[in-house]
């Protein structure tokens, strides 16, 4: 049961193009970004200042992650009551924006595991050209990427808590008031 | 005290106040109603009469500061939340003013959405929704999001999810507030023959005097309280 809401959590938030395009645009960049300050922080370049990016980085996501739950819940509320009046239990509705919410993270993640294979081919291709040589080009490991993918999840997991908690409030009575009312 | 076997929804004695900027609005006070299965209920009243607010406390949705209210046999006034979800999910077949359908559904997800949560299986679904787009005469609209439809056909598709679980009680709050005289009439029909065909009971909330003529009974509200009966 809770596996078909959060198929159809997935559905519904392919359906929000702008808004999705809109996170999961900013999450690659801040798990890409990130990742690459890892990097740099593990291969001591840059030296503590990389170090510092990636505490900046994971504080961005994690005020991100509170944001779009909060956008979830809050520009859905009509949607939420509706729900709840028609019968949904607050675990049913959780389950759709837990659904929506790990959904583009993960989509976040997997866009950045594509992205890094481009990036490698393109890092590998100007140093063996001999192109741009004045500039540092560094390779991501992976491992930089899964320590950056975990605390990020952690952060779902904080807005997670958020939203249910906002959606608990989320009376269906609501529903039942006209539009703008 | 003994319910009647064909009574639907009984109200005993129920009373609810509202604090509204420090002022004591008393929205329904001692009402006591019987609605029994398979009638066809209209109620009646101006603007802030407690129409909408009778309609909550009769659905669970609200509950009233005293008295009982008993649904197919069960005081809900009392309930969980989770027992009234189920009871709403079950029994209950909602049809709202503003139509409510989910912008980013289509016409068969928005009333297969209902189902969801339930054990039935993805097919089981999606012939129900099928089953309700044809009872209301709007299957060719089935892949349509809401926005691609008229205010008329909303209040159908809207009407096709009240039904898709075929539920004992539809409650429908200003269901034609909305709506041009003609779909005001398709909706009235259709609300009619799901009267009679399923033998489901139905309240409609609703500040037009002229749709009385659809129903077995209709409460007229004022200030609160029933002033008739007919």
């Amino acid at each position: 049961m809770a596996f078909r809401l959060w198929k159809k959590a997935i559905l519904m938030t392919l359906r929000e193009k702008k808004m999705f395009t809109v996170f999961i645009l900013i999450y690659t960049s801040l798990i890409f970004l990130t990742s690459l300050f890892m990097q740099l922080a593990f291969t001591g370049n840059l030296g503590g200042i990389a170090g510092f990016f990636v505490l900046i980085f994971f504080g961005v996501s994690l005020l991100l992650s509170l944001l779009y739950a909060w956008i979830i819940v809050a520009r859905n509320r009509r949607t939420w009551a509706t729900l709840k009046c028609i019968g949904y239990t607050n675990s049913d509705i959780n389950s759709l924006v837990t659904g929506k919410i790990f959904f583009t993270t993960f989509l976040g993640f997997l866009i950045v595991i594509e992205i890094l294979f481009h990036y490698t081919a393109g890092v590998g291709y100007l140093q063996s050209a001999n192109l741009l040589t004045g500039i540092p080009l560094v390779l991501i490991d992976l491992i930089p990427v899964i320590f950056t993918f975990i605390p990020f999840l952690a952060v779902q997991i904080i807005a997670l808590l958020l939203a249910n908690r906002k959606i608990y409030k989320v009376r269906p009575i609501i529903a039942l008031k006209k539009v703008g009312e | 005290m003994p319910i009647d076997k064909d009574t639907m929804i009984e109200a005993i004695d129920v009373n609810k106040e509202y604090r509204r900027a420090g002022a004591i609005i008393r929205a329904l006070s001692d009402i006591n109603l019987t609605i029994k299965s398979g009638e066809f209920v209209i109620v009646q009243g101006p603007t802030g009469c407690g129409k909408s607010t009778l309609l909550n406390v009769l659905s669970g949705l609200d509950l009233p500061d005293s008295g009982k209210i008993i649904f197919d046999g069960e005081n809900i006034a009392r309930a969980t939340e989770d027992r009234l979800s189920k009871i709403r999910r079950q029994k209950i077949g909602f049809v709202f003013q503003d139509f409510n359908l989910v912008p980013t559904l289509t016409a068969i997800e928005n009333i297969s959405a209902l189902l969801w949560p339930t054990v039935l299986r993805e097919k089981e679904i999606e012939n129900r929704a099928i089953a309700a787009l044809r009872d209301v005469n709007l299957l060719e609209r089935k892949d349509h999001y809401p926005v691609q439809m008229s205010g008329g056909e909303k209040q159908r598709c809207g009407l096709a999810r009240a039904i898709v679980h075929r539920p004992r009680v539809i409650l429908a709050d200003e269901p034609t507030g909305n709506l041009d005289p003609e779909s005001e009439k398709q909706v009235m029909d259709l609300l009619k023959k799901i009267n009679k065909d399923m033998e489901t009971t139905i309240i409609v909330v609703t500040h037009r005097a002229s749709l009385s003529s659809y129903a077995d009974k209709v409460i007229s509200m004022e200030k609160g309280a029933i002033q008739k009966i007919k």
